[in-house]
């Protein structure tokens, strides 16, 4: 029988046939109110036509099909077992302790993937779709370059070629990443890069500028059109964040099969793909429960308290069709922080319905804050997590000193999206600015 | 018998041309006409509905003295279309104004996605004409269930993102989704090919909507490519 104080939750292999799911799991029938449908601007061409030559086909259809399960293709279902999913669940013992909280703790751990982050989820499909509808060259945007690294290894799988535009703070930043994508295949192009109009653009305005995702997608989705060549998103559209559904369906059956149900459910945000992905499966398909669902995202791109929820666009060029979605708009350039994957301007569109209910709740936390957070994980448990997955960690640190101040034994459940071995330098230039001050 | 519905843009080539398309839509066997209204901003229609917008709005027609006209050269039911954004300020008098003209629905595209916090008060307010509900995918099941039997005439079900746009979608899955939610008369409508026209009716559909490609073939040959391709459709939805 399982022991309930054993750390890592899905060892026996008898039960990863069970845990691994054979549907993807699409929320949009179960949201609260109707998601707006993507729009056209009211003058200029058609971006919804347009999408059918920057979207593999079947990606747009899935985007569009909307139902509630959708079946994982074998041959994506088998490339998710080469790639170690199911992920493990772990139980974080060494930091209850650590916290001396009645709280119980567990944590899916997506880090366990190849490229060290879920990204691979939706990866793996996109390209797979790409390939079978015989398209060779791949292009995508990356900040950290997590999203950047997936696509990377999903192309190399396929024997598919890719063409990363990466956020220039982040290329200069993390050249580990951009060595990783390399070592995978991928071409890799600093973005605001001289391969694209915008991107020329952006540059004869100013030659020193950072880079922002916004901008990055329409340089990826520019040199996609141009050259016949297929795009492929990283988050916020509603088909990513299904291929993502397999993160919490998964966990779900994990904690089944240990007789545990979650209080509270933590990820963090960026465009909200590994929020969506692991949340979204217990708010649409777990209704007996009262469970509280917590997103994480930074104070330095301040969407949650700052932002607008109103119909923009999703890259700064303007190549896709309008969103309805929280966002700082469109030409928002974050600074150049710590974590480059929550360093996007807007928010999956069914994410920003949840949170404009309040079914999902929000906090939003600083550079010294995630520091601190990541340090404790890393010395208790062992695991550096990516900067990114640090703000889920700090939020579950609160949560379970708010439940020792109450004497509450909450089971508190969050997604370690990534580890962060690969961002070790920043955590390291974050310890040096700390120390000074 | 399965439903033809037909889309029009009011005033649409031309006044003239206008009530000609209606008598031979309702010769040709069309069972109920939708005409719209130029909003400013049709922001769930695509490229050619939008294109027909500007052409009438350009000419600067009489909405009214044209529906009037409508309604007196055809009998078959004349739903109006147009969104809700456009009106929400005096939505009573419009909802009187179609009321005298003998209008017999008002469907608002708008008004379950923007406007669904609120939307039982603007069923309220057009009581007396009455209102045929728009739906799309992305609205989740429950809502569906809510207001489908509320739906004057028939249920509308948009399969894409936007009109005459054909993004690829499935429409068999996309019908019979909500085919067991809706308690009413349901008609598919959105960028239809000729096999989505089977597709929908086999997995359930009670008819269908056809809009961008009346207007493509009010653009190539007028009455007479209008006559021809709403015929063949009317035999298609027979056949199936």
């Amino acid at each position: 029988m399982r022991d309930k104080y054993e750390p890592m939750v899905n060892t026996l292999n008898k039960y990863l046939d069970e845990i691994l799911p054979n549907y993807w799991y699409n929320i949009v029938p179960d949201l609260p109110k109707p998601l707006p449908p993507p729009i056209d601007p009211p003058e200029n061409s058609s971006r919804i036509e347009l999408l059918q030559q920057i979207l593999p086909k079947e990606i747009l259809k899935q985007q569009f099909t909307i139902d509630r399960f959708v079946k994982i293709p074998d041959e994506v279902k088998e490339k998710y077992g080469v790639l170690g999913r199911p992920t493990p669940l772990y139980r974080a013992k060494a930091l209850e302790r650590f916290l001396d909280t009645p709280a119980t703790i567990y944590f899916k751990f997506e880090g366990a993937l190849p490229t060290g982050s879920h990204k691979v989820n939706t990866a793996v499909p996109q390209v797979f779709y790409a390939h079978t509808e015989g398209v060779d060259h791949v292009t995508t945007e990356t900040g950290a370059g997590q999203w950047g690294a997936a696509v990377a290894l999903a192309a190399a799988l396929y024997g598919v070629k890719a063409t990363v535009f990466m956020v220039k703070a982040s290329y200069d930043q993390k050249p580990g990443r951009r060595a990783l994508m390399e070592f995978y295949g991928a071409e890799v192009v600093a973005s605001p890069s001289k391969l694209t109009k915008i991107g020329v653009e952006i540059v004869e305005r100013n030659p020193r500028h950072p880079g922002s995702l916004g901008i990055a997608i329409s340089e990826a989705i520019e040199y996609a059109l141009e050259n016949g060549y297929r795009y492929v998103m990283g988050s916020v559209l509603d088909v990513v964040l299904m291929h993502q559904s397999v993160i919490g369906l998964e966990t779900m059956k994990q904690l089944e099969l240990i007789g545990e149900e979650p209080d509270v459910l933590v990820a963090c945000v960026g465009g909200g793909s590994n929020f969506g992905g692991f949340v979204y499966p217990f708010i649409g398909l777990k209704s007996s429960k009262k469970m509280e669902f917590v997103a994480a995202a930074s104070a330095e791109v301040p969407k949650f308290s700052k932002g607008w929820y109103k119909y923009d666009y999703p890259d700064t060029a303007g190549l896709l069709p309008l969103l309805k979605m929280i966002t700082l708009g469109k030409d928002f350039v974050p600074p150049p922080i710590y974590s480059g994957g929550l360093r996007y301007h807007g928010l999956a569109p069914s994410l920003s319905i949840l949170i404009a209910e309040g079914i999902v709740k929000w906090v939003e936390y600083k550079e010294s804050d995630i520091l601190e957070a990541a340090r404790i994980f890393a010395k208790t448990q062992g695991i550096v997590p990516a900067p990114e997955s640090a703000h889920a960690i700090k939020a579950v640190i609160d949560i379970a000193l708010q439940a020792k101040k109450n004497s509450e034994k909450k089971v508190i459940v969050f997604n370690l999206s990534g580890h962060g071995l690969l961002d070790i330098e920043n955590y390291r230039s974050m310890m040096l600015r700390y120390q000074k001050q | 018998m399965k439903l033809l519905t037909a889309y029009f843009t009011l005033g649409y080539p031309s006044p003239s041309m206008f009530t000609k398309l209606l008598k031979a839509a309702e010769d040709s066997g069309v069972d109920i006409v939708e005409l719209g209204i130029p909003p400013r901003f049709a922001k769930y229609d695509g490229p050619l509905i939008r294109r027909s917008y500007e052409h009438v709005s350009r000419l600067g027609m009489d909405h009214w003295q044209l529906l009037k006209e409508a309604r007196r050269s055809i009998s078959i039911p004349i739903v109006v279309l147009t969104y809700l954004e456009e009106w929400v300020k005096n939505f009573t008098s419009f909802v009187n104004k179609v009321h005298e003209i003998g209008v017999d629905s008002i469907l608002l595209p708008d008004l379950l996605i923007d406007y669904v916090d609120v939307f039982e008060e603007y069923f309220e307010n057009a009581k007396r004409v009455g209102l045929t509900l728009f739906t799309s995918p992305s609205m989740p099941d429950k809502l569906i269930m809510r207001v489908s039997s509320l739906s004057k005439l028939f249920l509308y079900y948009g399969i894409r993102p936007t009109t005459g746009v054909p993004i690829p979608v499935d429409p068999t899955t996309l019908v019979r989704r909500i085919r067991s939610l809706v308690k009413n008369k349901l008609i598919v409508g959105f960028g239809l090919s000729l096999n989505d026209i089977a597709d929908v009716l086999k997995a359930g559909a009670d008819g269908i909507a056809v809009g961008s490609v009346l207007i493509q073939a009010i653009n190539d040959g007028g009455v007479e490519s209008v006559t021809k391709l709403l015929k063949e459709l009317r035999g298609v939805i027979d056949g199936v």
